[in-house]
């Protein structure tokens, strides 16, 4: 599974991607799991958000919801922190 | 006028009487307890509206004139990103160990001052709002917002950013997004959104030159000086002087911002380029302020103040219309043949917006 995550705004308006290849992970499951509960809360179009807030686009092997701070679920934060973090 | 019959039915309940009390007899505290507070907000509320009837005071309550001090509340989100977290810091104590709570607590009191010195303005909505921020927002986290009700405030990875508190103007940034909400309300979107941010980082700058008591000319005009990590290559994240300059980092890239229509960047993403459009609008009000010397906020802060707040500025306002409001006003407030209407008027032309 091939998770992207890109994030765009913010007061600095500096943007960020990353993705994270779970092939032969041995954490793949749990980036499986994590990946599609961020997906399924997920928008089908970019929402304004609030000001200077960040917005994210997520894709899941093709394909891509939006989401806003500071309305994120806990598995979308933790997920786009971790692509974000683990991310190449 | 509608009239009500003596109260508003909003303040009736929903729940019948009787389960009511039931639900306040309960062994549950969950369940008695929020039942026996709307049982006495009830009986209050009943209290209230019988001495209201007959003392006759039911006629709209006497308006209160806002106060000429602020009302702040500092949160602590301790590292987490439930809003508001938990109170650090009410009005009126003294600071204390934590110098990011202190920082939002006295950047809060420097944005109010210059809207009400500066602008005879009551807070951000022009009529005593109390002022919210939290700190310490989730971890390591590299950004500030305005959620549409408070500031929140993150404390940087220290690797790019250090903590959002630390520039004065970042604090004035985020309250004028709430100035903005409750006046031209300008779309976050596009032109209008770079508008939009462009009235966050003027007044953000303004505020922080009106705390230093600096003129045009002594201002650095930048905006998050003092948020990149120390290892960054770069001044702060915006330059309204010299817009498309404020960093060149490894990591960071290059400051995105154009100064001017001929470089004016089509995009989707920021919200249409919201964060960096605004490089236009900022230079063009550094050109004006900086034409006319003095303090800032007093001519070329006047006229933006003006448009911002003068309810001729649509939601979703082009540069092109803001520039003309701008026009406009300074000719209303300083003359047709003032300093100030031409140096408004050359401003936008340096930048390539239409005033015509």
């Amino acid at each position: 599974m091939r998770i992207q995550v890109s994030r765009t705004g913010g007061f600095a308006g500096i943007e960020r991607r990353a993705e994270v290849d779970t092939t032969g992970r041995p954490d793949a499951p749990e980036w499986h799991a994590l990946a599609e509960q961020a997906v399924t809360a997920g928008r089908g179009a970019p929402s304004a958000g609030v000001p200077d807030g960040f917005s994210y686009e997520i894709t899941v092997d093709g394909r891509t919801v939006y989401a806003a701070d500071p309305r994120l679920t806990p598995e979308q934060r933790e997920l786009i922190s971790r692509v974000l973090k683990e991310g190449a | 006028m509608t009239t009500h019959g003596g109260f508003e039915p909003v303040f009736c309940t929903v729940v019948p009487p009787h389960v009511l009390d039931r639900l306040a007899r309960n062994d549950d505290p969950a369940l008695s307890g929020p039942a026996r507070r709307t049982i006495l907000r009830d009986s209050e509320l009943r209290a209230l509206r019988q001495v209201n009837t007959e003392y006759g005071l039911l006629a709209a309550p006497a308006a209160k004139a806002p106060s000429d001090q602020p009302l702040r509340t500092i949160y602590d989100a301790e590292h987490g990103t439930s809003l508001p977290g938990t109170e650090v810091r009410a009005e009126g104590q003294d600071p204390g160990r934590d110098a990011t709570v202190n920082r939002a607590y006295s950047g809060l009191g420097a944005t109010f001052d210059l809207y009400l010195k500066g602008y005879r303005r009551h807070s951000i909505d022009g009529d005593g709002l109390a002022l919210d921020a939290t700190v310490h927002y989730d971890e390591g986290y590299n950004n500030a917002f305005w959620n549409g009700e408070q500031m929140v405030f993150g404390d940087g990875d220290g690797e790019i950013f250090v903590d959002f508190t630390n520039s004065i103007d970042v604090i004035g940034h985020e309250l004028t997004h709430g100035v903005t909400q409750y006046t031209a309300n300008l779309t976050y979107n596009g032109q209008p959104g770079a508008l939009n941010e462009s009235m966050s980082d003027v007044f953000g700058s303004l505020i922080k030159q009106y705390s230093l008591g600096q003129t045009a000319a002594e201002a650095d005009w930048l905006i998050g000086a003092g948020l990149l990590a120390p290892a960054v290559t770069g001044t702060a994240l915006r330059s309204m002087k010299a817009p498309g300059t404020a960093y060149d980092d490894d990591v960071l890239g290059k400051d995105p911002q154009p100064a001017t229509m001929d470089e004016y960047v089509r995009t989707g993403r920021d919200n249409g380029g919201v964060h960096i459009n605004s490089g236009i609008p900022n230079h063009a009000f550094y050109l004006a302020a900086t034409a006319l010397g003095g303090y800032a906020w007093e001519k070329a802060g006047q006229i933006w103040y003006d448009v911002l707040t003068g309810g001729e500025l649509g939601e979703r306002a082009f540069f092109t219309d803001f520039a003309k409001l701008t026009v406009k006003a300074a000719r209303e407030r300083f003359g047709s043949g003032g300093e100030e209407l031409q140096a408004v008027e050359k401003a936008w032309e340096q930048v390539g917006v239409r005033i015509l």
